[in-house]
């Protein structure tokens, strides 16, 4: 999961009252974010585009820069150092990702604000027009929604709040931009109405970010620009690529890979436009509105765009109204058991950023009102949750149900059981090994044919674990052979579930639970085999008969099965030399495997 | 009158010695009995002081032949081939013609005059030619036999390079000789004075022999014979150094990690939890459709999740079939009183599942909004955690009370790191109960985490995808001194529980086995919990 610095200095100003740290961080854990530490990060300055750098932590050079992509032999020039907070972002509250969202939750948490947080818009006067080619299959990206803002004159501090900020959206909310991406432009270089069309890679080449003087094409960018490279598999089947263009036939952007160079923020920088395009319609609001009710926070105001798509009409974005839902007392109480009323259900709430209104003539129902970037609320548990935060999780009372159950133990669990303490008691170590496996290690290092057909995966990351095994044997010989230079004998068992494919079974694969033993020394053969097993059955009650079997892992004719009550349930016998050579073993090797009984 | 003498039975053995063939000399002892001649030695002072022995000490001369004095004899002492030749000259020789002669034949002349003179066989005389060499008339009769001397070196050489002059037959005379005439002579030999002692029992001692000597035996070993036998009675065992370390020894064990989950499942099932199974390898609706996952999760990915290229596709509940062989499945000898896994589903639980991700159906969410594909859903994968086994559990048993858990293996499509393995161990536990809310989450959690050794537990809030509110716990480590994060927790989502017919808040809870084992045997890399190596599995002692 990301960590994403908050710079500690900036987050007391927003809070307009210098708090301990402690305090702060206590603070956030109860709203659920997870602080890592606090640390003083350095940063360090990108010769070629200017921008400020944050040094990954522990790291005291720096010869990459994230904003335009240039890679330096040389360290780039430090340049200061801030105290941050550093912290797990929560995936599901992209609403936390940054200083002006978390100020705004510590505020109702902290006691300095409570209630609703209400963002005004005005329009802006600016339209963007879609054009339908994005909805073609070999050119799709159809959703967009702007906004234009007013921010404080943008300075380097806020520069990579920004950056972060963004980047943080597309990985929370975006997929890595794949769902929806953020650009964020200098409305100073953006002429008349914009245009969200699609464009030829070949063609209307434009200045990208980090490039600054070269013209480049579309599909130079997805060859050339590093940017480019890392993200061009999102549009590696499109044959137009997405643009914005203003109303002088500039290419502002193509998303998802890359913004101008000319529109980039500048230092001073204080109107800006924010587009996010993609194709999930919910993703690309969730940003957006993520992205602009934060900026407000430190200091933004937002103003609409109106979009106009052929067919369906015009829409102004952002819609910051507040959204709504309902909350009840009786639920509330159901699900969290707290001793919970009117005021103290609102109080929560409010609390954690909500407005109530109790309903009218319903008891105990209140109309809650829910900032747009909580795009989380999904159900009324969902506030419920907020309820229980806003309450405190320290001061809920923890209790038990009272109901009677009885504790009931898997039948095989208990068997599994009284064949573990026969075992150690006949002196054998029980040994865990993992239950995936290859054909070679499951098969051919045993003497075994592989099967036609056995428990395979698909899409192991590791060749060395693309089967799950079918018998418990392969586990112990590896143990064999990492104990080989200690004294003999040894003496080693194994009981776990290993798998069959079965068309009769449900997912296609039957799973059993087994014993595995072996005994490795001078003195280790059938015939200790034989008595370990025999008095491992006598001790669970179970009569076993013995026939001769031919099994290639073992000695010819010191191989038998056995079986209870008629059904086969095991085998015994000598291990084959040649598989003693397999696995480096220089002593006979006693061997048995039985079922514990089917689990499915 | 003097107390018992316990002997062990080296020193009775030397008693007994002496009172046969006593007086004997101490060293005949050590060549008739074997025993170490400090063991006689320290016997016989010992019996000395008491009055018991008397040992009378006597000194002789010995003497010991050097090396090479055989072959000087062989060739001839100097004085001796001098004299032959001076006999062989008629008995004398011009001084300058002597040393001509004893240079040309290796034989020193001033040896020759110093031990030709002393034994009064060469002497100097003054010829009409100046100084001559002869051989006196003792000499000439003297060169027909040995000397006593000579006598002397050969018998010692015949007793072993040795020989005390006393036992000699050459009389005091002789001795008197062979002492002049090899005193100063090392090249021949060395005469030693030696003590002996003659070791013989009083009076005193031979009565107490016979009264209050008693032999004990000793030994380190008790043996099966010394038992049978009766002979334990008379036999002392050698006391030890009980603080020497002794030899390492280790039991046949449990394995570490299965001792957890042992407790854990004793935890639960003291918790009056029925235990549950689900297959490993399971389809990706009850893995994750029933949980309420979107089917184009991240999580859903094959960077994370395996899935089976055979068995690669399994039917959803309630198609044709599946419900028969599932019920078949379970009547085998294992069917109990708590149904498992294998229930009694249909084709409503997937409709029910299908709408409430599409558009939230009666759950009152809205659902993901998108097309659900049971294509998708049937896809075959190795289970990504134990809430597929409880969330079965869930179905097949949705009205309350119920408490089921389930331990077993996860698979996640890992690289294996110190951090990670692809396949792990997890447990979850699931309440559904009219009193089930967050507050009892909370209680069974305290309780189930103190059961397992944290009777410090805290809880902070978290995000978790099917449940809500969802709850991490936070236990303190008594051994590391600090808080860390255990577990995940929560109260089940209504689009989880609803679509299943669960219309009761349903508790539960996860945790990470191989986490909590790397803990509690302080290990930090993840992979030597599955290292089969004796050493360490016997490294583990069992009260960890």
């Amino acid at each position: 999961m990301p960590i994403v610095n908050i710079d500690l200095a900036w987050l007391n100003r927003l809070l307009g009252k210098q708090f301990p740290t402690e305090t702060v961080r206590e603070s956030l854990e109860q709203i659920g974010c997870d602080v890592e530490d606090l640390a003083d990060i350095q940063y360090s300055r990108c010769p070629r585009c200017g921008a400020l750098v944050e040094n990954p932590i522990g790291q005291e050079e720096v010869r990459a820069c994230g904003i335009c992509g240039h890679e330096s032999e040389t360290p780039f020039k430090p340049a200061g150092k801030k105290q941050v907070l550093r912290l797990d972002l929560l995936a599901d509250r992209p609403d936390l990702f940054d200083v002006g969202g978390l100020a705004r939750a510590l505020r109702g948490t902290l006691g300095i604000e409570r209630g609703l947080p209400k963002y005004a818009t005005r329009p802006s006067g600016h339209t963007v027009k879609i054009d339908k080619s994005l909805q073609n299959k070999d050119s799709f990206r159809p959703f967009i929604a702007c906004a234009v803002m007013t921010l404080p004159p943008i300075d380097e501090t806020s520069l990579i709040a920004i950056m972060k900020l963004q980047e943080n959206l597309h990985w929370g909310v975006g997929r890595d931009r794949k769902l929806a991406s953020i650009g964020v432009y200098d409305l100073a270089a953006i002429s008349g109405d914009i245009e969200y069309r699609t464009m030829d890679p070949d063609k209307e080449p434009f200045v990208p970010l980090g490039m600054p003087g070269k013209k480049m094409t579309g599909r130079q960018i997805l060859t050339e620009h590093p940017k480019g490279i890392a993200y061009a598999e999102l549009l590696a089947n499109h044959k137009r690529y997405p643009a914005l263009v203003d109303s002088k036939g500039h290419v502002l952007s193509m998303p998802p890979i890359i913004n101008s160079d000319e529109t980039k923020l500048k230092l001073g920088t204080t109107r800006v436009f924010i587009d996010v395009t993609g194709i999930s319609q919910a993703a690309v609001t969730k940003s957006l509105d993520t992205l602009v009710c934060s900026l407000c926070e430190i200091g933004g105001a937002v103003e609409t765009v109106e979009i106009s798509e052929p067919g369906a009409g015009n829409r102004m974005t952002p819609d910051l109204k507040p959204r709504s839902t309902a909350v009840d007392l009786a639920e509330a109480k159901r699900w969290l058991g707290l001793p919970l009323d009117d005021k103290s259900l609102t109080e929560s709430l409010r609390k954690m950023r909500f407005d109530l209104q109790p309903v009218a003539g319903v008891k105990g129902r209140f109309s809650v009102s829910y900032p747009p970037y909580r795009t989380d609320i999904r159900h009324m548990v969902d506030l419920l949750e907020d309820v229980a935060i806003g309450y405190g999780y320290g001061n809920i009372e923890p209790r038990l149900v009272r109901s009677m159950t009885v504790g009931t133990p898997r039948p095989e669990e208990s068997l599994s059981d009284r064949g573990r303490q026969i075992l150690i008691g006949l002196g054998f170590s029980e040994i865990m090994s993992l239950p995936l496996t290859t054909e070679e290690h499951q098969y051919e290092r045993l003497r075994m044919p592989a099967p036609e057909r056995y428990p395979q995966v698909a899409n192991p990351k590791l060749k060395a674990y693309n089967v799950v095994r079918t018998h418990l044997l392969g586990g112990l010989f590896e143990a064999l052979r990492e104990n080989r230079r200690r004294p003999m004998p040894q003496r080693l068992f194994e009981i776990d579930n290993v798998v069959a494919l079965d068309d009769m079974a449900e997912t296609g694969a039957s799973e059993e639970r087994r014993l595995a033993l072996v005994e490795i020394g001078r003195e280790s053969g059938y015939a200790t085999a034989r008595s370990v097993m025999d008095s491992l059955l006598r001790e669970l009650g179970w009569k076993p008969e013995y026939t001769a079997i031919e099994h290639p892992t073992f000695v010819p004719g010191r191989a038998a099965e056995f079986s209870i009550n008629g059904k086969a349930l095991g085998i015994v016998g000598e291990v084959h030399p040649e598989v003693l050579a397999n696995f480096g073993l220089t002593h006979p090797v006693a061997l048995a495997e039985l079922s514990l009984q089917r689990v499915f | 009158m003097a107390g018992e003498i316990l002997l062990n039975e080296a020193a009775y053995t030397v008693w007994q010695m002496v009172r046969d063939h006593g007086p004997i000399e101490l060293g005949e002892v050590v060549k008739l009995t074997g025993i170490d001649q400090t063991q006689v030695a320290a016997t016989a002072t010992e019996a000395g002081l008491q009055g018991l022995f008397e040992i009378a000490e006597r000194e002789r001369e010995e003497l010991v032949v050097a090396d090479g004095a055989a072959g000087l004899l062989a060739i001839g002492l100097p004085e001796r081939r001098a004299a032959e030749r001076l006999i062989a000259a008629s008995g004398e020789l011009p001084i300058a013609e002597f040393i001509a002669w004893a240079n040309a034949n290796d034989v020193a002349p001033n040896e020759a005059f110093k031990w030709g003179g002393a034994r009064g066989w060469i002497e100097r005389t003054k010829g009409d030619g100046g100084p001559q060499v002869a051989v006196s008339e003792i000499g000439r009769q003297s060169l027909n036999q040995p000397d006593d001397d000579e006598r002397a070196i050969q018998a010692a050489l015949a007793n072993g390079g040795r020989i005390f002059l006393d036992s000699m037959k050459a009389g005091a005379a002789g001795t008197a000789r062979v002492n002049s005439l090899l005193g100063k002579r090392p090249e021949l030999a060395r005469i030693k004075k030696r003590t002996e002692r003659i070791l013989a029992l009083t009076d005193q001692g031979a009565e107490a022999f016979q009264t209050r000597i008693h032999r004990v035996i000793e030994r380190n070993l008790l043996t099966p014979e010394d038992l049978e036998s009766g002979a334990w009675r008379e036999i002392k065992l050698r006391p030890y150094d009980v603080k020497l370390a002794a030899k390492d020894v280790y039991p046949a064990k449990i394995h570490p990690l299965r001792k957890i989950i042992e407790q854990t499942r004793r935890a639960f099932l003291e918790m009056g939890f029925a235990e549950v199974v689900s297959p490993m390898i399971e389809s990706a609706f009850w893995n994750f459709d029933a949980l309420f996952q979107p089917q184009d999760h991240p999580a859903r990915d094959m960077q994370d999740t395996f899935y089976m290229r055979d068995p690669a596709e399994a039917p959803l509940p309630g198609e044709k079939g599946v419900r028969n062989l599932l019920c078949e499945a379970s009547s085998g000898p294992f069917r109990q009183k708590v149904p498992d896994t294998f229930f009694d589903t249909d084709a409503k639980i997937v409709e029910q599942v299908r709408r409430t991700h599409e558009d939230g159906w009666e759950t009152g969410s809205e659902g993901w909004g998108y097309a659900w594909s049971p294509d998708v859903s049937k896809q075959v994968v190795l289970r990504t955690h134990t809430t597929a086994a409880t969330i079965r559990a869930l179905a097949a048993n949705p009205n309350p009370p119920g408490k089921f858990f389930c331990v077993g293996w996860t698979y996640r499509n890992e690289t294996i790191s110190f951090k990670h393995l692809p396949v792990f161990h997890q447990v979850d536990g699931i309440i559904i109960d009219e009193e089930a809310n967050l507050a009892s989450l909370m209680g069974t959690l305290q309780e189930f985490y103190s059961k397992m050794g944290f009777g410090r537990v805290k809880f902070k809030p978290a995000f978790y995808p099917y449940t809500e509110p969802s709850v991490d716990v936070v236990v303190y480590m008594e051994s590391r001194g600090k808080w860390l994060e255990m577990g995940g927790a929560g109260i089940f989502r209504p689009e989880v529980t609803l679509p299943l017919g669960c219309k009761f808040p349903v508790l539960a809870w996860g945790l990470g086995i191989e986490r909590l084992a790397m803990l509690r045997f302080g290990l930090s890399d993840i992979r030597e919990l599955y290292r089969p190596s004796l050493d360490a599995l016997e490294g583990v002692p069992l009260c960890r």
